[in-house]
């Protein structure tokens, strides 16, 4: 992590989507997307922006990459306005979506690097040796003539990355970077996102995935309808926890009722429940496990309870707790 | 502002999306050889100049078929695709991709155009010597470009609305009557003539026109008041298509309207 200048800035940053115009029905209301949000990213880090769908983490960066325009509030990135200097900052700074999308399929992956390089002004001579090289990174070399609707979700992704770095960015926005990909390709995604950390690439990325954040953010941020809940290093969001115990409890019949329950009893500041196949996986954060055990025993004696255990706190617990919690 | 080098690229692309994706030959090559088609054989026991005048008109309804369908579609396609925002947030102007794309579609219309000649000539036996070869042919070029600015102007409704399409395809048939491609303005409707005299295309028709067939100018205009004219509101229609482009961007940031597809 660098301790140097910020090279993103977003003050009171706000943006309300307009009601949609329907010639027919109803095209419903307003919506409050990002309230009053307020952080700076530093040269060189790597920040993460955390929250579940919906919490405004990707129209935050949609605004500070010139996408959108900010409904009020104020963002820079190297200094430059994103909506005044906008023409500006587009040549110094690049944005790759997750997913399937947003690659053009029937051609090949050197051809769609070809043509957001001219998009960027890459000088030509450059050009051909920063794709071969850009290939190279990405694994891609072998595929480079393949056209994409070939490639695997894995290899457009990859492509995704190649062609965020077409213009040697200084900044690089990363909207959910692993998106649906297994687990192995994921690692490689990961690895290549630090690699670039240590080439002096900023970058800001938006994951829900709690050990994404965990192992690359050096800072983050936790956002949640809209707001900025909690910001600084993973190890800090963990000490928000510290204090606390997990009770983890697996069971058979546990439901959004049985979680509003454990919610409410006395002493307890957050709780999740994962679906599992077959069962469900309950983690309540408490000040003090062992003495509320035997209150949630009795509680889901009839959810039909395959195990109770203490657990350490994660970065996961810490994320409900500021999430969802009180 | 225009990028030559953003152009060059989106018209390099557009070239490639042709040949590695067949469904572009329907609107663009058969669409239109079946209208000259049906044309020629409506006007078939007429002869001489008429029939020449048939086989402007199919030609100028197959570049402007063309345009319509390839060049409104190029940012409706960027849609489909999810690339419309990885083009935005680059330096390069939308308005200069849309117009590389533009210009790759006018040039099929070229080759369209030459193709029902072909036709015209040697299937249905028709003499398609032009009075004036070289007139005839900076006509088509204008023509050609002024085609290429309206599909800008249509483009940039895509970059706010996915619904534009709709809009597109209401719009196809009464340009082909508007242009004077299928009749000559003359006998259209006074109340129509604002609309059709507004159309770059219409004056690019008139000067092809005016260029192949001896004697023939309605309007009094003269080749090079038609060849003027075309100039005229293709700049015109430019200069819309850019104001165009940028507030429609601008209204597509604000609404958060450039993923839906």
């Amino acid at each position: 992590m660098s301790d140097g200048e910020a090279v993103i800035e977003a003050e009171g940053l706000t943006k309300v989507y307009p009601a949609a115009f329907r010639l027919f029905g109803d095209g419903g209301r307003e919506k409050l997307a990002v309230d009053n949000v307020t952080f700076n990213v530093r040269r060189g880090e790597i920040f993460g922006l955390l929250g579940p769908n919906g919490a405004g983490k990707t129209t935050t960066v949609k605004m500070l990459s010139t996408l959108l325009i900010p409904t009020s509030g104020t963002a820079t990135v190297l200094g430059l306005d994103v909506v005044r200097d906008a023409g500006k900052l587009r040549s110094r700074i690049n944005l790759v979506s997750g997913g399937e999308r947003g690659l053009y399929f029937r051609l090949t992956g050197r051809q769609n690097l070809e043509f957001f390089s001219d998009m960027y002004h890459v000088p030509r001579e450059e050009k051909r040796r920063r794709i071969t090289k850009l290939l190279e990174i990405v694994g891609l070399t072998e595929a480079a003539d393949v056209r994409v609707e070939e490639y695997s979700r894995g290899m457009k992704q990859r492509l995704h990355l190649a062609r965020g770095l077409v213009n040697e960015p200084e900044v690089l926005f990363l909207d959910e970077p692993t998106l649906g990909l297994d687990p192995e390709i994921s690692r490689e995604t990961r690895a290549l996102i630090r690699h670039l950390s240590e080439e002096g690439v900023t970058i800001l990325l938006t994951t829900h995935y709690m050990f994404e954040a965990d192992e690359l953010c050096d800072r983050l941020a936790i956002i949640s309808e809209g707001r900025i809940k909690a910001l600084g290093s993973p190890y800090s969001m963990k000490e928000a926890v510290r204090n606390d115990s997990i009770i983890e409890v697996e069971a058979r019949e546990l439901g959004e009722a049985q979680r509003r329950e454990l919610a409410d009893l006395p002493g307890v500041s957050a709780v999740s429940v994962e679906h599992l196949e077959g069962r469900q996986r309950a983690r309540i954060v408490v000040a003090n496990a062992p003495a509320l055990i035997p209150t949630v025993a009795a509680m889901l004696e009839s959810r039909r309870v395959i195990s109770i255990r203490v657990d350490q706190p994660t970065l996961e617990d810490a994320y409900i707790k500021l999430v969802n919690g009180r | 502002m225009m990028s030559v080098r953003a152009m060059k690229a989106a018209l390099k692309q557009q070239a490639i999306h042709f040949f590695v994706d067949p469904q572009w030959v329907i609107p663009s090559i058969i669409a239109p050889f079946i209208f000259t088609t049906v044309t020629l054989f409506l006007f078939r026991h007429t002869g001489g100049d008429l029939m020449l005048y048939a086989v402007l008109g199919g030609g100028v309804l197959g570049m402007w078929g063309n345009t319509i369908h390839s060049s409104s579609w190029s940012i409706g396609y960027d849609r489909m695709n999810g690339t419309l925002e990885a083009i935005m947030v680059t330096p390069a102007p939308l308005s200069s991709v849309v117009f590389g794309r533009c210009l790759w579609n006018a040039f099929l219309g070229l080759l369209n155009a030459l193709a029902v000649f072909l036709v015209a000539q040697f299937a249905f036996g028709i003499d398609v010597t032009v009075r004036d070869p070289l007139g005839f042919l900076v006509a088509l070029a204008a023509t050609l470009l002024s085609l290429a600015v309206l599909g800008m102007v249509f483009g940039a409704f895509y970059v706010v609305t996915r619904a534009s399409s709709a809009l597109f395809q209401m719009l196809e048939y009464p340009i082909y009557v508007l242009s004077g491609a299928m009749f000559p303005l003359v006998v259209l409707p006074e109340w129509s003539r604002p609309f059709s005299y507004a159309l770059p295309a219409t004056w690019g028709a008139e000067a092809l026109k005016i260029a192949s067939l001896s004697g023939y100018d309605p309007l009094g205009l003269g080749y090079m008041g038609a060849l003027g004219l075309t100039a005229l509101t293709t700049l015109v229609f430019l200069l819309v298509s850019l104001w165009l482009f940028s507030f429609l961007e601008g209204r597509a940031k604000v609404n958060g309207t450039l993923v839906r597809y």
